[in-house]
């Protein structure tokens, strides 16, 4: 019991700090081109491609953790690490799609043609990348992978929000749009900087 | 400005526009692409550099590849195309960078392979029109060249900001560093937004300027 209870634990600490202290947009700047998009893309559902995002990870992680365990002791490990994950992200791809083909017939094709930009973007892979980089278990890849997706849906919210009170006169128009959502995610990041204390590295 | 220039330049200003991925639509100051690597990773001038030469060994090829490859496959797969293409040319853009800066290569983390996803390099598996390889070619050329002059210049400005120092060598002139924010993604977001701002600011008035000379010469 204290074993699961354990494992719990740790699943949780792992999805806590990927969605806070370790936060994919505000602390590593994963998924920004992608977010700053979405933001002023009304065609885009922000909950469906969040929610296909954490689908991804959560299938997609595991296999990079078992396909790094394989290419770990080859001197060429880094140069095909991005392959190799692409091809996880891809395996979580058709899994996605065959899923949604099979339980959502009417709603197939809206979601479908969020499914790639959900898949392979550098939130997917950035997650990929520093959990095994960064030599984390099977169990804390799983947390991380959650909390990743669900920090970056959070991110997309917050800043969607912020965006819409930032359309206003009081804006100089230089600013309007891009410029003043950087600053807005700059202000954001700054204040996780200072609640966690330590500087993120870029690992 | 030459009147006749400032009326040319006038009345074809949106075609120009459009085909200029340098200064007047660059893909990170007007598009918002390739932001990952420029706030987290180009903290300083030899990053930004490492950066370049990345982008530059890794974008065109990708485009043309991909474009050549996309004429036959499907659509809804062409994501995998892009993506597919970008990785298995990493492999030798990695080996090309490891010759040339060594170890330095490990300065940029995740954020080097992680170009291959980066939409700079890939976004245009979302249009559903196959690109014509000379146009894959030449566009892909402009937007390398868009893209490395703002990861120079972010580079070596969040190098001066944050420690007095350009490429490794201290500025003299300097005795503190005025910034030291620059460093941190907060800095790189605050100040690639403050960036967009100033160049968004420059290009509206470069446009304005060239709309007036030219209705002077009418």
């Amino acid at each position: 019991m204290m074993e699961v209870m354990r494992a719990c634990g740790v699943f949780l600490l792992y999805a806590v700090t990927a969605i806070f202290a370790e936060n994919a947009v505000f602390g590593r700047a994963m998924g920004v081109s992608r977010l700053v998009k979405l933001v002023d893309d009304s065609t885009v559902d922000t909950l469906t491609f969040g929610g296909l995002m954490c689908l991804i990870q959560l299938i997609s992680a595991p296999l990079a953790y078992l396909v790094n365990g394989w290419i770990q002791p080859y001197s060429w490990r880094s140069a095909v690490r991005p392959l190799a994950f692409l091809l996880c992200s891809t395996v979580a791809f058709f899994i996605v799609l065959a899923l949604v083909l099979f339980l959502l017939k009417d709603k197939a094709r809206q979601i479908l043609a969020v499914l790639p930009m959900a898949t392979f973007n550098t939130a997917v892979l950035g997650m990929m990348l520093i959990t095994t980089t960064q030599s984390f278990t099977l169990l804390q890849t799983m947390g991380f992978a959650l909390g990743s997706g669900i920090g970056y849906l959070a991110a997309v919210l917050v800043v969607t929000e912020g965006d819409r009170k930032l359309k206003n006169g009081m804006v100089p128009a230089s600013f309007r749009g891009l410029p003043i959502t950087l600053i807005y995610i700059g202000i954001l990041a700054l204040a996780i900087y200072g609640f966690t204390g330590h500087r993120i590295s870029i690992g | 400005m030459n009147v006749k220039k400032a009326m040319y330049l006038s009345e074809n200003m949106e075609q120009i526009a459009r085909r200029d991925r340098i200064w007047l639509n660059n893909p990170v100051i007007m598009q918002g692409m390739g932001l990952a690597p420029l706030i987290i990773a180009a903290t300083t001038g030899r990053n930004a550099l490492m950066l370049s030469v990345a982008v530059l060994l890794l974008l065109t090829p990708t485009r043309v590849v991909a474009a050549l490859l996309s004429r036959k496959g499907q659509y809804k797969f062409r994501a995998l195309l892009y993506c597919g293409t970008s990785s298995v040319l990493y492999i030798g853009v990695y080996f090309i960078l490891k010759s040339i800066f060594d170890v330095e290569i490990l300065q940029l983390g995740v954020y080097l392979p992680l170009l291959v996803v980066e939409p700079l390099i890939i976004k245009r598996y979302e249009r559903p029109q196959p690109e014509k390889i000379v146009v894959a070619l030449r566009k892909g050329v402009r937007t390398s060249i868009g893209y490395v002059v703002v990861l120079m210049l972010m580079g070596c400005l969040r190098e001066i900001l944050a420690s007095a120092s350009l490429f490794g060598a201290p500025i003299k002139q300097m005795a503190f560093a005025p910034l030291p924010l620059a460093n941190l993604p907060a800095g790189g977001f605050i100040l690639l937004g403050v960036v967009c701002a100033l160049w968004r600011g420059a290009v509206k008035a470069y446009k304005k300027h060239v709309h007036m000379e030219a209705k002077r010469g009418l």
